[in-house]
């Protein structure tokens, strides 16, 4: 458990000895932010709604997406990738400790510095943007942003075993990211979406990032299915948990390390 | 003299050619990571058209402008952001060159500096980006409403071709900026071009500060908004797509000058 904390408190302190190179990351996602309440606030100036959602609600949609998009994004994945890469994965299999947890500690040391950005770009994007619902329900909220940074941790994890593989991780990292931001409902609602897409958003995991607490948020659901919602988050942590721990198995026999 | 720099123009181009080459030849090494990283960039083009598919279904109009006429515009500026990988994404290791002090191979090589980086790697999600970005161009060109002469499909090439040249300068003048800034990654040209993503929808749709940024202080309309509104024949915009080959020397010169500049500072000690 020390090692484990230890691995967690140094992988804090290189995000804030990274804080430029964070802070411009923030400042980019702002942009991001910016541009698409700028469409939704073309699209829905004439104070009409698309698929139930007022130009206010979208905002505050945006908003948790913008803060689900930081938890557990700042450090881990690339790291552990470069080390499959040049093969130094192999000194980690050596370690008296497991490679999933030693990675989830690190993930854990990034949450305070992505805290504060999301603290700070969401206070300013509050006094900016313009009038928005509040949360309907704080709680049951924070229950369910609770889960998303294991859940995104696990996919993180999956997705990154396949540079076992491919021996590069861009591409594999790219079209995850695109993926899951169609069926996370980062882009746009799920229930904007056509039906078929709407089924894959329910068989996969993505739903849990973004579309979960964005609904519990502003009260688009019941109390009752925000719980199972909610039910269906605990689901998938523990259900990709232990996939990526059988495939990280099967995985790590792949390693080849040759250099140059 | 013009016999001179017309020789010296093939032999950059040809060696340009081949630096590429060889990067291809070993990407090619790597035959999944190859096709992954297409795909990758067929599904992120892809994002934006999902975007706008599924809002547009329900709303006919955005600040005026059509659908086809919104894929138009959006892949317009996918053409351009998405040829810049496959020819010059070795800017993007700029950054980490110079942390490395790792620039200093290319000062000793008798070939413009610049010209090395770009070319030290190539990008293949551009390819996936420019099938994508390519495909959707030309159903919107089928779709949008335009009375087609041999005039102005040149005029269109001219301005697709200034807002590739425009992009690519953007990209170099962002990436040399690392001359400046102690960071190992190009955090400021990422940013960058997150702004360049923003000139992928009708400028109008923004306030005036982001107007001012994308219109002028870094004209990443001209790599596609503007073109298309001049095409497209659009009230005030219209005249603004036809300067977009002057916006683009324009800013090729400066990125030479920035480029050569940043050598100066150069210590090669890395940080």
């Amino acid at each position: 458990m020390r090692a484990y904390l230890t691995m967690a408190r140094n992988s804090m302190r290189s995000t804030f000895a990274f804080r430029t190179a964070f802070l411009m990351a923030a400042v980019a996602a702002c942009f991001q932010l910016v541009a698409t309440v700028a469409l939704w606030s073309a699209l829905l100036s004439n104070g009409g709604s698309i698929g139930g959602f007022t130009l206010p609600e979208m905002k505050a949609y945006l908003l948790v997406g913008y803060v689900t998009g930081w938890l557990g994004n700042a450090i881990g994945e690339w790291t552990l990738a470069n080390r499959i890469r040049d093969g130094q994965v192999a000194l980690d299999l050596v370690k008296p400790i497991e490679t999933q947890k030693m990675m989830f500690a690190q993930v854990l040391g990034g949450l305070p510095m992505e805290l504060i950005m999301i603290v700070t770009v969401g206070a300013g994007f509050v006094l900016v943007a313009g009038p928005m619902p509040g949360p309907s329900d704080v709680p049951l909220l924070l229950l369910s942003l609770l889960f998303v940074m294991p859940i995104r941790f696990c996919i993180g994890f999956l997705t990154t075993q396949l540079v076992f593989w491919t021996q590069n991780f861009h591409g594999v990292a790219w079209a995850r990211n695109a993926i899951g931001a169609v069926l996370s409902g980062s882009l746009v609602p799920l229930s904007l979406m056509p039906g078929w897409l709407q089924v894959a958003a329910g068989v996969l995991p993505f739903a849990s990032l973004t579309s979960t607490p964005a609904l519990i948020y502003l009260g688009k659901v019941s109390t009752s299915t925000a719980y199972l919602l909610i039910g269906v988050q605990a689901f998938w942590v523990v259900a990709l948990w232990f996939l990526a721990r059988v495939a990280f198995r099967a995985a790590s026999r792949q390693v080849t390390v040759h250099g140059g | 003299m013009v016999a001179e720099s017309l020789v010296s123009l093939r032999r950059n181009t040809r060696l340009y050619r081949r630096s590429l080459g060889a990067v291809v030849r070993a990407v090619l090494e790597y035959v999944s990571d190859f096709w992954i990283l297409i795909a990758a960039g067929i599904v992120t083009q892809s994002l934006g058209l999902v975007f706008l598919s599924v809002v547009m279904a329900r709303v006919p109009h955005l600040n005026g402008w059509s659908y086809p006429e919104m894929v138009l515009i959006y892949a317009l500026a996918g053409v351009s952001s998405g040829i810049v990988p496959v020819v010059s994404d070795g800017i993007w290791q700029l950054a980490s060159f110079i942390h490395n002090g790792q620039l200093d191979y290319a000062l000793t090589r008798p070939y413009p500096p610049l010209l090395q980086v770009m070319s030290a790697w190539v990008g293949f999600n551009g390819v996936g980006d420019l099938v994508a970005s390519l495909a959707m161009l030309t159903w919107a060109l089928l779709r949008v409403d335009v009375h087609w002469t041999p005039l102005n499909i040149l005029i269109m090439l001219v301005l697709m071709l200034s807002g590739i040249a425009l992009r690519l300068a953007l990209c170099v003048v962002a990436n040399t900026v690392s001359f400046w800034l102690r960071m190992p990654m190009p955090m400021f040209a990422m940013t960058a071009w997150q702004v360049g993503e923003l000139a992928r929808y009708p400028l109008g749709i923004y306030g005036f500060g982001l107007r001012f940024l994308l219109g002028a202080a870094a004209p990443f309309a001209f790599a596609g908004f503007f073109p298309a509104a001049w095409l497209l024949d659009r009230g005030g915009y219209a005249w603004l797509g036809i300067l977009t080959p002057v916006v683009a020397v324009a800013w090729w010169i400066f990125a030479v000058y920035l480029f050569n500049r940043g050598l100066r500072r150069y210590e090669s000690a890395g940080h």
